[in-house]
């Protein structure tokens, strides 16, 4: 077993790093994508609003597997030839944005609107409305669903592995199907998740605290 | 730096209209509200008292007509032209003050921070400078010490009191109040009234949505009496509230005596 893990034991930490790598890219660059889909749903032209709902209904209404194959092995029909890498970041983005721009609409859908004219009566611009007062304020309400989302992507990235990225689910079919051995590159694989989602939850918990710091009685 | 008064300045409304869908909620809409005084608008719920303060500073967009601060138009580039760029209305919107019902406080931020915001993203002074000014429009309304409470933290009295100091701390020329005391608990409103009663003396240019009648009959220096979307009576509050000329305003106040009369 010692030998095992020893002869697999670079493959398994790249396989880690590269889930880890994928999974921070898809989930910063899906919320990123997410919240400029929403200002530009919120603040742009009427017209702007059935694309993106479509978007967002095709991108929740299919799996994540047909996206990511579309997207790698259709994607050069039309130029856009990724390596599997790049492919599986880009597939995790947009999975993510339809999903969590859904969450931030209800969030500051969520934002009592005379908090709102009260910055516009005073002068506030829009960028300011939204950086300074909406998205505070929504936080309370809409951080445990972003967390939660961001939990969910963490075990998605292991469907990258179907388009031949070297992440841990890769790397773990590969001792599997070389060595024979189950249990082991299993119970790695399930304690790695279980530890990395813990953190994330964590971290979560102490985001939401900074941002509810207000509603605690402190007085 | 002190909070100066800016001069106070005038707003008139010509023949403004609003309409939500087929509802018309402000009628031919003709007011001059003089700087300096104090304009009272009463009137039973739903007669478009709020909806015409909040076509001053253009919350709602009227839909013909005109509104003017001083000589300058609000809303729209040119009477019936286009609607008005977002900088400028953004301008327009800093020389005029509004406080809500809900008091409607940014529940992040505390008491100071509430104060503070606007004088540094919107009249872009430094942060220190904007703390300082925050502090003396706390000090101004009685919430000196309250300043590091969040909203959450403060009474409504309190909350509407920090909402007032939020908007004289931009130095307003005109202030919008709708309906300021009607979500306090009565023994609160007394605080409130006070703050309002001492910009009055200052000279500032108050509009006030108003069901305190007594508020209206001793600081007013106008009433104006709405229903149905419709100005039905105007005058001083001698004129209004002693000897009222429109029937519907004699029975408004009637129905007002007998729901406030104290044999209980």
């Amino acid at each position: 077993m010692m030998e095992t893990l020893h002869r697999y034991g670079p493959d398994l930490l790249t396989g880690f790093g590269l889930t880890l790598l994928s999974w921070a890219l898809g989930t910063l660059l899906g919320l990123v994508l997410g919240f400029v889909i929403e200002i530009a749903r919120r603040f742009g032209h009427n017209l702007l609003g059935y694309p993106i709902r479509a978007y967002v209904e095709f991108i929740r209404g299919t799996p994540f597997l047909v996206q990511l194959f579309v997207l790698y092995y259709g994607g050069p029909l039309i130029g856009l030839r990724l390596d599997a890498l790049p492919a599986g970041i880009l597939g995790l983005t947009i999975y993510g944005s339809a999903y969590f721009t859904e969450i931030l609409r209800a969030g500051f859908d969520a934002v009592p609107l005379g908090q709102i004219e009260a910055a516009r009566a005073i002068g506030f611009r829009n960028t300011t409305i939204v950086s300074r007062i909406m998205v505070p304020v929504m936080m309370v309400s809409a951080l445990p669903s972003l967390v939660n989302f961001a939990i969910i992507l963490t075990k998605e990235t292991v469907i990258l592995s179907m388009i031949t990225v070297p992440e841990i689910m890769f790397q773990t079919q590969t001792m599997m199907s070389e060595t024979f051995a189950f249990v082991t590159p299993i119970l790695i694989l399930a304690l790695f998740f279980w530890g990395f989602v813990e953190t994330i939850s964590r971290f979560g918990r102490r985001l939401e605290r900074r941002f509810t710091h207000y509603l605690l009685d402190r007085s | 730096m002190t909070i100066q008064h800016a001069a106070p300045a005038a707003a008139h409304l010509r023949n403004v209209n609003k309409f939500y869908g087929p509802f018309q909620a402000l009628t031919n809409v003709t007011l001059d509200i003089p700087p300096g005084k104090v304009t009272c608008l009463i009137g039973p719920s739903g007669s478009g008292k709020s909806t015409l303060l909040r076509c001053i500073n253009v919350l709602e967009l009227y839909d013909s007509g005109e509104v003017r601060i001083d000589d300058q138009l609000i809303g729209y580039e040119s009477p019936g032209g286009k609607h008005m760029a977002p900088r400028r209305l953004r301008e327009m919107r800093r020389e005029i003050g509004m406080v809500f019902q809900q008091f409607n406080l940014w529940p992040h931020m505390t008491a100071l921070q509430n104060v503070a915001e606007g004088l540094e993203r919107v009249r872009g002074l430094t942060r220190a400078q904007a703390l300082t000014r925050a502090r003396e429009a706390l000090a101004k309304v009685g919430l000196a010490d309250k300043e590091n409470n969040h909203p959450s933290h403060l009474s409504g009295g309190q909350q509407q009191r920090v909402a007032i100091a939020r908007a004289i701390a931009m130095e307003p020329r005109i202030m919008l109040f709708d309906e300021p005391t009607s979500a306090l608990d009565p023994e609160l409103v007394g605080e409130v009234l006070g703050v309002m009663k001492q910009l009055a003396a200052e000279g500032m240019t108050m509009v006030v949505v108003t069901h305190e009648m007594g508020f209206a009959a001793h600081v007013a220096d106008r009433v104006v009496f709405m229903e149905r979307g419709e100005i039905v009576a105007t005058g001083s509050p001698r004129e209004v509230f002693d000897a009222p000329s429109d029937p519907r305003l004699a029975s408004f106040l009637q129905g007002y005596r007998e729901r406030n009369s104290l044999d209980f």
